[in-house]
């Protein structure tokens, strides 16, 4: 017998160059061909169409109002987290479940390679997946004429998330393989997913904020159309999530049957290097701060993305005055202008009237939507111009029913408190049976006025204030017009002709406003 | 030699599965006989270096395995077959058959070719596209033959691979493995007599972790005759004999 010890493999003879990256390429390809994932997908995307899509359809056609509801608060990424996670460690224990391990082990390239190119197709098919049906969905939002832009960091935070939650499930499955790796990490992905949402509506600093379900400061209602989205977060989670796959991958190399020496020293310092970007980005997140118009992270924060989107504001005339919005709320124009007609046709003309309506973007204290200071409609400038922070209101006419009337009603109850009382106090007597008057002039009766004052979102001075006023007249003497002395002075003051009431405005107005009048001398 | 092992022992807790072991072997068919925890697989799991041993020195193909780099340059050109073949239901032959030949570096553009050759070698050539899992056990077997000879490899064990096999596909499998050995060594481990005598120019018998015979398959014949030893055939015989052997002088010695 002889040996033939030194003779060289009979395939390694004709050795092309480029044979590593080939190779890989050809795994891949089987491992995508033969991967589980598809099979999930038709449930995944009954979900997301059940549970991100359709949620957000009854909001106002803004880009960042309905991405609002399936992105910003994470449903999107939170549809894929368990089915990925769980098909993922299904992939990752099929070794183990299917006794390869040894055939593998056993093979030139090492076992850490063939399991990467098994997790690469896996995450190849659910972020493609995930690609795949925020396309769709964009573009159907694209079809609808959805306004303002995309939040494309957004997107970049749901491949990130994706990634890692397929990282994560199939280093479960490879580390503990079994038929019980996959329901186990899509059980433990759901509880992550649920923890994660709900600190979302908890927290609004500190670490949690790197958790991608936490919706605090990540959108606010002026992104995409006063100012770009603020990529400061979305860096900072990309970062966190990234490292954690990088990390979980790493681990997979560690162990001694996963290849050489050196390789498993190169996993080890992936491994370092995963969780330092991941504890990196949950440092960096400690030190941010919400502005009005987004997270900021000192550190990630590039000055460039303060500055505001330009645009040129499309017009109206109401009244003679001109009323002007952002390009993106063009089709609340015309409703606009005809809900600020009566009120500027009012006050055409007094001292300190407006000369000019104008569209402002909002000033937000915290990320959520609802949780506002109520919507500051201001009157200021030399000439007066009326300030108008639309995204702030509560609600735009939308599909949704009764929000036109809300908004019909806001748009008239605002900018009148801005007129008369200046400032976000309830006003003296005296003002609010002026401003009562004058919503009943332009279009709020005195009886729906308790009604309108409750409108959910309004600012402090509809609250405390002229809720107790119109809460007197309704719960002491139970359901009916309101009355009681600011009503009579306000019935008193509205049953005048328009003339008398003009003049009597033009000639004591700034006493009014400063608080010096009283029901008395109301006439 | 292409198999240098000298005093090789492998334990796995208290237990040593292989104890001992020296033996050497160059191109032919070597068959590994023994009963059920002789130790035949755990020694056949060292030589594919999938497991390390716990003593002893062993070279392959005229290298060290512990070193990485050699260890890579045996494993490039080692096939291995596994008692309890593991296969992922969802691949074809043939894919199944290319995972495993892009694993060991065959190099990728010979890959269809050298996936083609195995799957007609071992006669699956017309289940090439079926999914594993639409297979035989016997068909399994082969589809994992094929995948040990992807790489034409110089050093070919084999533990059990005759089992599910029909009797035609073991008369065709046992004329493979005669081909095979002209130009490698292939090391064969297995309960059935009749494969070592049909194929196999030398045999080792194991027992509780050693060798206690090695010779030829005549050789080992000839220490069953005269004995009374079980059997219906003569090689089944000298196992009966030698094994009876050793197990006395086993006892003596305790």
């Amino acid at each position: 017998m002889t040996a033939a010890t030194d003779a060289p493999a009979r395939y390694r003879t004709q050795r092309a160059r480029g044979g590593v990256p080939l190779t890989a390429a050809r795994l891949l390809r089987i491992e995508l061909r033969r991967s589980t994932m598809p099979l999930i997908l038709p449930v995944i995307a009954a979900l997301f169409w059940f549970d991100s899509y359709r949620f957000g359809t009854g909001t106002p056609p803004f880009w960042v109002l309905r991405t609002f509801w399936n992105m910003g608060q994470g449903r999107s990424f939170m549809d894929f987290a368990p089915f990925v996670a769980g098909v993922a460690a299904w992939t990752g224990s099929r070794d183990g479940r299917r006794r390869t391990a040894d055939l593998v082990t056993g093979a030139v390239w090492p076992r850490w390679a063939a399991q990467l190119a098994a997790w690469a197709a896996t995450a190849i098919w659910a972020v493609g997946a995930y690609l795949a049906f925020v396309g769709v969905m964009f573009a159907v939002y694209a079809y609808q004429g959805l306004l303002g832009s995309p939040p494309w960091w957004w997107v970049a935070v749901g491949v990130a998330v994706v990634t890692a939650f397929c990282a994560a499930g199939f280093a479960v499955g490879a580390l503990f393989p079994s038929r019980f790796a996959a329901p186990a990490a899509a059980f433990g992905a759901f509880l992550l997913a649920i923890v994660s949402l709900q600190n979302g509506f908890g927290d609004t600093s500190g670490w949690p904020l790197i958790l991608p379900g936490n919706a605090n400061g990540n959108y606010q209602p002026v992104s995409g159309i006063f100012y770009p989205y603020l990529p400061d977060l979305p860096i900072a989670r990309v970062m966190f999530l990234a490292g954690i796959a990088v990390a979980v991958l790493g681990l997979l190399g560690l162990p001694g049957r996963a290849g050489g020496a050196r390789l498993r020293a190169a996993a080890a310092m992936i491994t370092l290097a995963g969780v330092a970007a991941a504890g990196t980005a949950s440092v960096l997140v400690r030190t941010a701060r919400l502005t009005p118009h987004g997270m900021v992270i000192p550190a990630l924060h590039d000055a460039a993305s303060d500055r505001p989107i330009g645009y040129a504001p499309v017009c109206d005339q109401a009244a003679g005055v001109p009323v002007c919005l952002n390009p993106a709320y063009r089709r609340y124009l015309p409703e606009v202008t005809a809900d600020l007609r009566p009120v500027l046709a009012e006050v055409a003309g007094l001292p300190g009237a407006p000369t000019r309506a104008a569209q402002v973007a909002g000033r937000y204290m915290s990320g959520m939507f609802e949780d506002q200071n109520g919507v500051a409609v201001t009157i200021s400038g030399h000439p007066p111009v009326l300030r108008l922070p639309l995204d702030e209101f509560n609600t735009l006419p939308s599909a949704t029913p009764g929000s036109a009337e809300q908004f019909d009603q806001e748009m008239l109850l605002l900018p009148v408190h801005a007129f008369v009382v200046r400032g976000n106090g309830g006003g003296t007597p005296a003002q609010q049976a002026v401003q009562a008057a004058l919503w009943q002039q332009a279009g709020i009766p005195f009886a729906a006025q308790p009604d309108v004052l409750t409108i959910f979102g309004l600012p402090a001075w509809a609250g405390p204030a002229l809720q107790g006023l119109v809460g007197n007249s309704q719960s002491t003497n139970g359901p009916g017009p309101p009355h009681g002395p600011v009503y009579a002075a306000a019935r008193r003051f509205a049953a005048l002709p328009a003339a008398a009431r003009h003049a009597w405005l033009a000639a004591h107005l700034a006493a009014l406003r400063a608080g010096r009048t009283t029901l008395a001398q109301l006439p | 030699m292409n198999v240098e092992i000298s005093d090789l022992a492998r334990r796995f807790g208290r237990t040593w599965a292989v104890d001992g072991v020296s033996l050497q072997a160059g191109a032919g068919v070597f068959g590994l006989l023994g009963p059920n925890g002789a130790g035949k697989t755990s020694l056949l799991r060292v030589m594919a270096t999938v497991i390390p041993p716990s003593s002893g020195t062993l070279r392959l193909l005229g290298r060290d395995p512990r070193g990485y780099g050699p260890r890579r340059e045996i494993r490039r050109r080692v096939g291995y077959l596994p008692q309890n073949l593991g296969y992922y239901p969802g691949f074809t032959v043939a894919e199944f058959v290319e995972y495993f030949a892009l694993l060991k570096d065959v190099p990728p553009r010979q890959v269809p070719r050298a996936v083609a050759a195995a799957v007609e070698q071992v006669g699956l050539g017309d289940k090439a596209r079926s999914r594993l899992r639409t297979l035989s056990g016997g068909m399994l077997r082969r589809a994992g033959i094929a995948q040990a000879i992807v790489n034409q490899p110089e050093l070919l064990l084999l533990d059990e691979p005759t089992a599910g096999l029909d009797p035609e596909q073991r008369v065709a499998f046992r004329a493979m493995l005669r081909d095979l050995g002209e130009r490698s060594t292939v090391i064969v481990s297995t309960h059935l007599v009749e494969d070592v005598g049909a194929a196999c120019g030398e045999v080792a018998l194991m027992d509780a972790g050693r060798i206690v015979f090695r010779g030829t398959p005549d050789e080992l014949i000839a220490r069953g005759e005269g004995t009374g030893a079980a059997g219906d055939a003569p090689l089944e015989r000298g196992y009966s004999a030698v094994l009876a052997a050793a197990r006395s002088a086993a006892a003596v010695r305790s």
